[in-house]
């Protein structure tokens, strides 16, 4: 049998290949940086710094779009939904068939016309010229400053959290974290190895990304979209393979993905408690419980043994037997068990999280709210949840879901700034047929992956975020090649890089090009502009450093809420301007400040009903829907109701001269 | 003038300069709209189908399978997926024009020296 349970990761071979991969990976981030920086001599240093000069060629414009909209949730995030939820998620991710064609098709040709017809080169830009009106470029500014600052903040805290989670468990790693001062450590109330992981991950990206600019940033996102897609080319088969191998002794009549959706229809989900651990003695010094230890303990009538996972690391002090109230997962599925039992003993030798001696006693569970207790859950919708009664994905999320990704991608600044760097519409075509073909070949094989990591690695619902790092581990330790779980492990790494360094040039730009150069200082030199760039570019990527070293709480709902929330205020607006001749500022300004206070009133109403940041869903339906429709809807109301725009502008945007 | 005419518009009698719509703007107008409806055809594909056969399953321990995948999974996602590749295919190669963007006023220095880069 596989050996498939969970083993530490980062002993020997992983551990270094991990660490090897990442130095090299950080090496040839800092290269492409310093030639992006050459390719700054010689050319326009704003439209070079901000937009590549408009000269995009479809491995980069296709690259960097596609890695820039999957951030670091697509590699932690999602894997840990389809771990925990199922096969449902092929839904939950399905509108990803069309986003391609709808994130570059639907604006991508016009808006790239219509920054060259104006000069623009951020997104305020295109809005204050398209309307010749400074007030409109000064709302979309504060509106992108205020949405991206939240953001970046959130996107650093979660580089640095998956970057613990690659490195955390390597004794190289371990070793320098322990050997900081101890001023670096009371810099903030979190711990020493996020804090290390932070400092390393943000300087990293806010160097390369000051010195090398637009290009940098699209290079090292062709990099990283490149190191994203060998990486599930690589674990698909080895998943369905390995897979198969552990449940093939049970079913002879099916084969393949069939065996693996058998072994999941028949799954329960866990349930998740309290328990108290206890030694048998006294402890004679303290007595760490690493995250993630399996404990066997006997029900209460004394004939059945059930199986227990710890979710977070416990310390059983010196002089006591027990803790109390720590939080452990108990697997329930008879399949499971007997697996993990199977596997416990065949690993004994190895240095998996299993302690002897420790039992639980009084265990605390719940089951699922929705799902507990019925075979199936794993492959039917809407899904198991803990908490939601409807299940993971009720219809109405699913709709949801299919407005969230394509048309929410279409209205985010970050690709629409992308689809006014391509060269040409040869490029545009090639790069979205290239991109279609990208995210097929990434989102549908990740479900396999992580439904077949269901049947290798039971009981990661204790730590799911470390699923996609353990897949990695197990799937190549399996096969002798512990070395490539290095490359695989860069996945997630290169997407967080590869989202943050565009939005960090993003507010860095506003800044200096919306704010400084068109309102405040018009005949600046370019060499002012330069130095402007740079230390704008160091000081928001430093003042976003130093909000995540005490981030707030909320930080994945903030990343959900800005998201949604800018697409909710851009893309009306942007749509107008660029396909609705009469359009003008009244109309635009209110589709803009109307998408974004609906939305925001769907996050204060939930506020207010005690649901914290969960936002008031109207119909069950998520706040973009409800912000998209008041956008367009105030937009249009209010154009109506207005003057028309001045005939030169129209002229300028939507008429050519015609000869003779 | 009109704001959403495609006729040719005099600009006045005394220069005859006459407009007419910008075919980019036409040309991406239209692609808009075969876009937006390839992304409500895929809806109405996808939520409907998983919805009726994913949803409420009676006996969900014996979900028929196509290709060792939930069918559901396969016709309601796995399907339209390829046929939106197809579309998709069909719409870059076949039916998107190309188009004139006009050159921006920071990039004439460099149409002496390079076409872009790959």
């Amino acid at each position: 049998m596989l050996n498939s349970l969970p083993v530490l990761l980062g002993q020997s071979q992983s551990g270094n290949a991990v660490l090897v991969t990442f130095l090299i990976y950080i090496v040839a981030v800092f290269v492409i940086a310093g030639l992006s920086n050459k390719l700054l001599q010689n050319r326009n240093f704003l439209s070079e710094y901000f937009l590549g000069s408009r000269g995009l060629g479809v491995w980069a414009f296709a690259l960097t779009l596609a890695a820039t909209s999957s951030s670091g949730g697509s590699f932690m995030g999602f894997p840990s939904k389809i771990y925990s939820h199922g096969w449902v998620l092929a839904l939950w991710i399905g509108s990803y068939m069309v986003v391609p064609i709808c994130v570059m098709g639907l604006l991508g040709k016009r808006i790239n016309q219509v920054a060259r017809t104006s000069g623009a080169i951020t997104i305020p830009d295109v809005l204050r010229d398209r309307f010749n009106n400074v007030t409109f470029g000064l709302i979309s500014v504060a509106l992108i400053i205020f949405f991206m600052t939240f953001n970046l903040v959130a996107q650093f805290k979660a580089g640095s959290e998956i970057l613990r989670t690659l490195l955390g468990p390597i004794d190289a790693f371990n070793s320098m974290v322990d050997s900081m001062p101890s001023w670096f450590s009371s810099l903030t109330s979190v711990s020493a190895d996020y804090l290390f992981c932070l400092v390393v991950f943000g300087i990293a990206v806010i160097v390369y990304t000051t010195y090398g600019g637009f290009h940098a940033v699209v290079w090292t996102d062709v990099m990283q979209g490149i190191v994203m897609v060998v990486g599930v080319i690589i674990m698909l088969p080895l998943a369905i393979n390995q897979a198969t191998s552990v449940i093939g002794e049970k079913d002879s009549q099916k084969t393949g993905m069939a065996l693996v959706t058998a072994e999941m229809a028949e799954m329960l989900p866990p349930r998740f408690g309290e328990a108290t651990l206890s030694l048998a003695t006294i402890a004679t010094e303290d007595f760490a419980i690493p995250p993630g230890t399996w404990i066997w303990s006997k029900d209460e009538a004394g004939d059945k043994l059930r199986l227990f996972k710890t979710r977070k690391r416990y310390v059983i002090p010196q002089g006591t037997s027990d803790v109390t109230e720590a939080e452990v997962l108990e697997i329930v599925s008879p399949d499971d068990i007997q697996r993990a039992e199977d596997l416990l003993v065949s690993i004994q030798h190895k240095s998996t999280p299993r302690l002897s001696g420790l039992i639980v006693t009084a265990p605390q569970t719940k089951k699922y709210v929705s799902g507990a207790d019925e075979p199936g859950a794993f492959v039917t919708a809407p899904g198991p949840h803990r908490e939601n009664p409807d299940g993971f994905l009720p219809l109405s999320l699913a709709i949801s879901f299919f407005f969230m990704w394509a048309i929410s991608g279409s209205g985010q600044p970050s690709n629409m700034v992308r689809l006014m760097a391509f060269k040409d519409t040869v490029t545009l075509r090639r790069s979205i047929f290239t991109v279609a073909l990208y995210y097929s070949a990434i989102y549908f094989p990740l479900v396999i992956i992580f439904c077949c990591a269901r049947v290798l690695i039971p009981g990661m619902e204790s730590e799911p975020d470390r699923i996609m790092p353990q897949i990695a581990v197990v799937l190549t330790e399996n096969i002798g090649m512990g070395w490539l779980a290095g490359l695989l492990i860069a996945a997630p790494f290169a997407a967080v890089m590869s989202t943050v360094d565009s939005f960090l040039l993003m507010i860095s730009s506003a800044l200096v090009r919306d704010i400084y150069q068109r309102n405040l200082n018009p005949e600046a030199t370019e060499a002012k502009i330069k130095k402007l760039s740079y230390i704008f570019t160091l000081v928001v990527g430093f003042g976003a450093l130093l909000g995540a070293m005490n981030p707030p709480e909320f930080l994945q709902d903030i990343i959900v809420y800005t998201g949604s929330g800018l697409a909710a205020a851009f893309l009306a607006p942007v749509v107008y301007a660029l396909y609705w001749p009469r359009a003008n500022h009244q109309g635009c300004i209110a589709a803009m400040l109307g998408g974004f206070g609906t939305h925001l009133a769907m996050y204060c109403v939930g506020f207010l009903n005690g649901d914290g940041f969960t936002p008031y869903r109207l119909l069950g339906s998520d706040p973009i829907i409800v912000g998209l429709v008041a956008s367009f809807v105030t937009g249009f109301i209010v154009t109506i109701k207005s003057p028309p725009p001045a005939d030169s502008i129209v002229k300028k945007y939507f008429y050519k001269k015609v000869e003779g | 003038m009109g704001t959403d005419g495609e006729q040719v518009v005099p600009e006045s009698s005394q220069t005859a300069v006459q407009y007419e719509l910008d075919p980019t703007f036409v040309n991406s107008r239209r692609e808009a709209i075969v876009i937006f409806f390839c992304w409500f055809v895929a809806m109405c594909w996808a939520v409907p189908y998983c919805y009726f056969n994913g949803y409420n399953i009676a006996d969900p321990a014996e979900i028929p399978t196509t290709f060792g995948i939930p069918s559901w999974i396969i016709w309601g996602i796995g399907a339209p997926w390829l046929a939106a590749d197809l579309f998709t295919t069909w719409f870059c190669f076949c039916f998107m024009k190309d188009d004139e963007l006009g050159i921006a006023g920071d990039e004439e220095h460099l149409q002496e020296n390079q076409g872009g880069e790959e």
